[in-house]
This record gives C-alpha cells, structure tokens and sequence, in this order.
C-alpha cells in the first residue's frame, strides 16, 4: 500500500488507543506514516511466526510521550474506537463470523484433499510402477475421495492482530478525528518535548536512551540504518548540576563511542547544546 | 501456565494475552473472537496486570523462562525458615522440605552417636566438661571404695576407675557406698542390662575426612586440661581465682595506664592473633542487610510480582512441585524513583533467600538490575 499518490493536504489521521495509559498504534498503515514522520516508537508484540525470541518484536507499537505529543499537536493522531462502542450489531457479526469460518473451513478442505492426494501420487511414483498398480492406485485415490475427512478441529484459524472492522477498509481511516488530545503537561516533560521538537525539526531520528543513561538517543537517520551519534541529557538551562554527573555521562559517552550532548530549552522555543568532551593532554 | 479452580480450568490474563500472541490460543467474547488488539485492551490494567509488568512477564516467557504471580502468603515466614518448618499450604513445599532435612538430621546423630562414645570409652582423666557432674558419683563410688577417708576431695582421675558401661563384663552395677550419700538413701545395685541393649553400641566409622578433620581441631585445640596450674584447682572456686590471677598479673609497668576511667582497649602484653586484635579495637561494626527489618514497617509502594524459575530443560522444573524460584522479580520504569535502603531491606527479607531482581522497562528496553548485600573482604595474615 504506502502512503497513497496525490495524497490529499493532510495525510488520514493515525490511530491510537490507550493500553494502560500508554499510547499503542495497532493498525500497519499507522505504523508506515508514523515511521514516514520520522517517528521511531517501540515494538513490544510478539511476531507471529517467531514468538520465542526477543531481537525482533511486532506490533504494536509503542509511542514515547514525546512522538505521542508531537502527534496530537501536527493533528494527525486520533482515538481508535474502543471495542464497545465500535457499534453494529453483535448478532450479526457472530453470523458474518460463523459464514467465514465455514468458508475458511471448505477452503481448507479442498487443499487438505489435494494435499494427500499429492503425498499419495508421490509414494506411488517413488515405487516401480506396473499395469495392475495403476489401477489399484486409481481405487486408492477414489477411496481417498470417498473417506476423506478434514475434522474441523484440524482447522488453521488466523488471529488477528488489530482490532478487525477499520483495518480493512482504507476510506475509513479518514473517518478518525484527528483529536488526541496533550496528555503529559508537567514542566519536566515540558522541557524534554522542546529538546525533542527542535531535534527532530533538524532532521534526526530519536529514541529512548533509559539504557544509557541519557534522555534521547541521537540518531542521523532511519535507525535501522545508523548508529546513534548522540545522546540527549536534558538540563535546566538555569539551574547547576552536579559535577559528578556531568563527569559520569561524558565517560559513558566516551565508552559507547557518541558524544553527549547537554540540551537545555532557551526561553523562546530554541535549546542550547553543550558537549563535554574528555581530553587527554600528556 | 493456567491453574484450576472449581473444576475448570483457568488461565491468568498475562498467560492469556501471550498464548495468543503465540498464535496459542483464541479467546472468545460474545461468541467472537478476541484480535490481539482486544487481549491489550481488556486484559492489561493497573488493577490486574499492568503494561509495563506484561512486557516484562512476555520477555522472560519469550527467553523460555517459567514465570509464575508471587503470592506473599506463599512465601514462609521467616519464623517458619527459622525453625525449618514444613509448609502447610503449599504439599510440594513440604516434600521438598522434608527431602532437605533427610540428610542434615542423620548426620547430626551420627555426630552425637560419635560423641557418647568418646565419653563411654574415654579414659577417666578427661572429664572436664559439664558431664562430669553426671559421672561424680560413679568415680565417687569407686574411689571411695580404696580410699574411703580423703577429707578435702582432691580426685586423681588417672587412678579412678571408670565403668565401662558398654562392655559385657558388668551388666551389675554395685552399690554405692552410703557414706558417699547426701542422707539415709538406700540405694541398691543396678542392672543396666536392659539400658544396655537400647544403647547403640556400633562403631561409628568415620570417613577419612571426618577423622582428618577431627584430628585437625584437636591439634588447634589447646586442652586446657594440661595446664599443670589448672590440674592443682580442686574445684571451680580455685579456678576462678587462678584465672583472675593470671589476668591480674601484668599489672606492673604500666600500671597508670589502667588506673583511669579510661583504659587501653588492648594490653600489649597479652598476645592475640592480628585478627582478633582488629575486631576488638573496631570502632564501627559492619552491618548486613537484613539486620533491623523485623522493625521496619512494610510498605506497598514496591513489591514482588513474580516468581521466575528456569526452564525445564535445566532445572527439571515440575509444576506439582515449583519449588524454590530463580529469582523474584519486581518492575518499575525510568520515571519512578529508585528503591531506597528500606525497600530494599524489606524486599529482600520477603524474598528470603532467593535473589530479587528489579525490571526496569524503558519503553521496549528492559534492563534487569540487582542489589546485593556486599561485605567488604578482610586480608589480615596473622
């Protein structure tokens, strides 16, 4: 699919739901316009073919409070309707449901049926061949026909990962109010968001950087492509710092190969950047 | 995973969500089945399980670890560690318990088998200890039979003779002399067949390590038997007054020194290993972990969610019969404060002896974190 050609001026608003107070995107052409915004997010799913393994995680994605606030303010996130009020009427869906299950459920039989008619014909040709043998083969598979039973509980059902009914439909999308409202407004987070803003504004991709220490990891490009250059420690432009931290985050820095960039928000919606850098004089 | 409560079973919300993450499981609502979606949004909540404790609880599922809910009711109280009580709730804690304390008891027994033997078979000099009284009136009986007028009592054990009960040669014990009793007692013969045969009477053989070891300890040991000064007291009074003696005694050169209120916390003169020398002039004792957590109050600002145990494969985990955890994991994120000092006393008295690992989850990084109790090493060389 991708982003549609000749997309109309605002591109359809992307749907989020609340898990716990966390934002979620669940949709898949959510999760490619988040990423075409430069909007990085984390995957917590299990992937569906390979769950027993922790590199590489599914849907859905995770937005920080910083992707989730941009979002709301570009107005370009909406609520995805929550399961009671999704509306419909539930005889009826049970109804659609139990069709499509009988017709997954014929489907599956017919390729069940082809798939040991398939295995038959194999063992036969592996063996010598002869007149009498095609004929019994022949009964063979006739009686193969006749006795074939596919249990319905042999039957492979698809789980879905999204909430089913919006998904499908891509003029739906536009139906979203693009309304999310700011949820995170405390100073702190205030100042982080305008580090994040103006980053991103001079094109870097950001992540979560809990595991080293610092508030946002740095990144030149997509990153699946690059490495982090910087890490993001956000300070009060006015208040002093331990010089012990700042010490701490340098070493780190200096360990992992990034530079650590000391980002405090200017009183008109610029920020300051400090690095420190260790140098050695002998 | 699952449990079964009134004949059905059940399956707790994170074991849910992650079988059908799995593509394991389908649940159905009002006869529709549940997407994905649907699983998060209706099984994930603070009041049961929350997001951030579901990632944590699915990574650990996903690197093949058995992850159960910690019930603090579960847990046995440090009263019942103490005494090694078995658990009454819990029927595989119990068996587990037993097995352990199969060994431990046997082995003491065997000890204190070893012990009544030295004392049955010792020659009668080394009597010295709290048995002794016990024993008197036997090496009364019999030495008053030589010696029957020895005013002030000073024993020469070597020349005592000492009964040997476990030998077959004196199942009669003979009356003692009634000069020896405090009063008109009469006071018979006594046949100690019958004691005899509930005695065991089998040597105990020790293994070449025991005996290596018992050997060992009584070549540090210094019988304080020998002691020629300590072999002239004739009873504890005298004892007493020899120690206090030979305590009083460096009391020359120095003597300005330990006339004062204040005093020198070690005598020069008095020799001591190195390291005991530094345990007795320490100012600041060390302290461990778990002292002082009975006083503190508990909280619920943190607490244990679950109990983490190793695969199958390693530790031939058996559902019937858990058994001790790997660890006990608490979750928490970046934004929350770190544990301080009391919730970490009071997190690892819970756990016991079981280690506590707090989850920290970033967004999708979880890092896994430990405090541990840490004595600092001691290298004296005497």
């Amino acid at each position: 699919m991708g982003e549609p050609e000749g997309a109309p001026p605002r591109p359809p608003a992307v749907g989020v739901s609340l898990c716990d107070s966390a934002p979620l995107l669940w949709r898949l052409e959510d999760l490619r316009s988040v990423r075409a915004r430069a909007l990085v997010g984390t995957l917590l799913g299990s992937l569906p073919r390979t769950p027993r393994q922790n590199l590489r995680l599914g849907r859905p994605l995770l937005l920080l409070p910083e992707e989730e606030r941009v979002l709301s303010e570009e107005h370009a996130a909406g609520a995805l309707p929550a399961r009671d009020q999704q509306g419909g009427d539930v005889e009826l869906k049970v109804r659609q449901h139990q069709e499509e299950q009988q017709r997954s459920y014929e489907e599956q039989r017919v390729l069940a049926l082809e798939d040991k008619k398939s295995a038959l014909l194999r063992v036969r040709t592996a063996s010598p061949t002869g007149e009498s043998r095609i004929r019994t083969r022949d009964e063979r598979l006739h009686a193969a026909q006749q006795n074939f039973g596919f249990p319905p509980s042999a039957m492979a059902v698809q789980l879905s990962t999204a909430r089913a009914g919006l998904a499908h439909c891509s003029e739906s999308r536009a139906l979203l109010q693009a309304d999310w409202p700011i949820r995170d407004q405390n100073p702190r987070s205030a100042n982080r968001y305008q580090v994040f803003r103006d980053l991103r504004r001079r094109g870097f991709y950001l992540t979560s950087a809990g595991k080293f220490g610092g508030d946002f990891l740095v990144y030149p490009g997509d990153p699946l492509r690059f490495h982090a250059h910087f890490i993001a420690v956000c300070v009060s432009a006015d208040e002093s710092v331990c010089v012990l931290d700042i010490l701490a985050v340098a070493r780190l820095g200096s360990n992992v190969k990034k530079t650590v960039l000391l980002c405090s928000a200017g009183p008109d919606a610029d920020v300051l950047y400090t690095s420190v850098q260790w140098s050695g004089m002998s | 995973m699952g449990f079964s409560s009134e004949g059905k079973q059940r399956l707790l919300p994170e074991e849910a969500l992650y079988l059908m993450e799995c593509g394991n499981l389908q649940v159905f609502y009002q006869d529709l089945p549940f997407s994905i979606q649907d699983g998060y949004e209706s099984f994930l909540s603070p009041s049961t399980v929350s997001l951030q404790q579901y990632q944590v609880f699915a990574h650990l599922k996903r690197l093949g670890y058995v992850v159960h809910r910690f019930d603090p009711s579960l847990v046995p109280s440090s009263y019942t560690r103490q005494l090694n009580l078995p658990l009454s709730r819990d029927r595989a804690g119990r068996q587990l318990k037993r097995k352990r304390s199969a060994s431990p008891p046997s082995q003491s027994t065997g000890d204190r088998m070893q012990e009544d033997k030295r004392h049955l078979a010792a020659p009668a000099g080394s009597s010295g200890t709290a048995r002794r009284t016990w024993w008197d009136t036997d090496d009364h009986m019999e030495r008053t039979k030589r010696q029957p007028d020895s005013a002030p009592p000073h024993w020469r054990f070597s020349s005592i003779h000492f009964p040997d009960l476990g030998s077959t040669e004196t199942p009669l014990l003979t009356s003692p002399d009634p000069s020896l009793l405090p009063g008109p007692f009469p006071v018979g013969g006594c046949d100690i067949a019958p004691w005899r045969q509930k005695i065991n009477l089998r040597k105990v053989k020790m293994s070449a390590k025991d005996q290596e070891r018992d050997e060992d300890k009584h070549r540090h040991q210094r019988d304080i038997n020998k002691d020629r000064e300590v072999q002239q007291c004739r009873n504890w009074a005298e004892y007493r007054e020899l120690l206090v003696r030979r305590g009083r005694r460096p009391t020359r050169r120095h003597e300005c020194l330990w006339n004062r209120e204040v005093t020198p916390l070690h005598d020069p003169r008095h020799p001591i290993p190195t390291a005991e020398l530094l345990e007795k002039i320490r100012v600041t004792q060390s302290t461990h972990l778990l002292e002082g957590v009975s006083s503190i109050k508990g909280s619920d600002e943190w607490r244990i969610c679950f109990n983490v145990y190793q695969p199958d494969l390693v530790a031939g985990f058996k559902k019937s019969n858990p058994g001790k955890p790997y660890t006990r994991m608490c979750v928490c994120s970046f934004d929350g404060p770190v544990p301080d000092l009391r919730a970490i006393k009071l997190l690892t008295f819970q756990s016991g002896d079981v280690p506590v690992v707090i989850a920290v989850v970033d967004q999708g990084d979880i890092s896994f974190y430990t405090f541990k109790d840490f004595q600092l090493p001691v290298d004296v060389y005497p």
